[in-house]
């Protein structure tokens, strides 16, 4: 076994946890589980594209990974702020 | 062709198209946003996956991020005016 | 065994360490009953996950900027992270009846 076979397994297997993690966006029960899950598929995207560089061999994808792992934090702040603008 | 290569594309395929059936048939507002977002990342993945960088780039700082944190205000005023 | 190959080998283990933690914290967000216990368990291993799996990738790393850009990634998702997940539990603790609406 090669040690892009290896990487590629690996990424098979985050996928596999990502879909996984998908299911708990789609039942909840509450919004924050939802955000939570969605936070979790962010990090393990990082992670996918990160090991998917020696597989296909596309060096700017480490670009794509930094604008996810700038961008992680937009959503849940967007989310949270809503609750500050109710209690005022 | 690889045949772990053609499991991966085959799951990140299926799991797409089902997280874009769940965030249209979704009838709560912030469920839906939220499965968009989720499917804006996985889109990013699979332009990423067909070595287009330049357009996971852009789904992933627009589609994913901005388009994402604008909608959620958007559910947000429209779940305020339904009140 | 060359230093190449025992790097090589270094780097497969800590790629593999990684993608453990990954699967604990799905697990964890599948299996744990409530909110904050799954909020507990996701935001500590991924993190941890994230980190052996850059470190892995560092070890092969090609040059001195990708390995800055590996390194700059995960410091983001730290403090990305961190923050997502006081602000969760903040909102999760005050708000009562957040589903109401």
């Amino acid at each position: 076994m090669s040690l892009s076979e290896i990487h590629l397994a690996v990424a098979l297997l985050l996928l596999a946890t990502m879909s996984i993690g998908l299911i708990r966006v789609a039942i909840g029960p509450t919004p924050s589980d939802r955000l939570m899950a969605a936070q979790l598929l962010g990090t393990s995207g990082i992670g996918l594209l990160l090991v998917l560089i020696p597989v296909i061999r596309v060096p700017a994808l480490i670009d794509v990974a930094l604008v996810f792992s700038l961008l992680a934090a937009v959503a849940i702040v967007a989310f949270t702020r809503r609750r500050d603008g109710e209690d005022a | 062709m690889n045949p772990l290569l053609l499991g991966f594309d085959i799951l990140l395929s299926t799991t797409l198209l089902g997280l874009a059936l769940a965030a249209l048939t979704s009838r709560e507002p912030r469920r839906g946003v939220i499965l968009f977002i989720a499917f804006g990342l996985l889109l990013a993945l699979v332009w990423a996956r067909l070595r287009a960088p330049d357009l996971a780039l852009a789904e992933a700082a627009i589609g994913a991020g901005l388009a994402g944190a604008l909608m959620l205000s958007a559910a947000r005023r429209a779940a305020r005016r339904r009140q | 065994m060359t230093f190449m190959t025992l790097l090589s080998w270094l780097s497969v283990a800590c790629i593999l360490a990684g993608a453990f933690f990954f699967i604990a914290g799905t697990v964890g967000l599948m299996r744990l009953p409530d909110r904050l216990s799954r909020l507990h368990a996701l935001t500590k291993a991924d993190n941890v996950g994230l980190g052996l799996l850059t470190l892995g990738l560092l070890l092969e790393a090609p040059g001195l900027l990708i390995g800055l850009k590996l390194v700059l990634i995960w410091l983001f998702v730290l403090v990305a992270s961190a923050t997502g997940a006081h602000l969760i539990a903040k909102r999760a603790l005050r708000a009562d009846g957040e589903d109401a609406h």
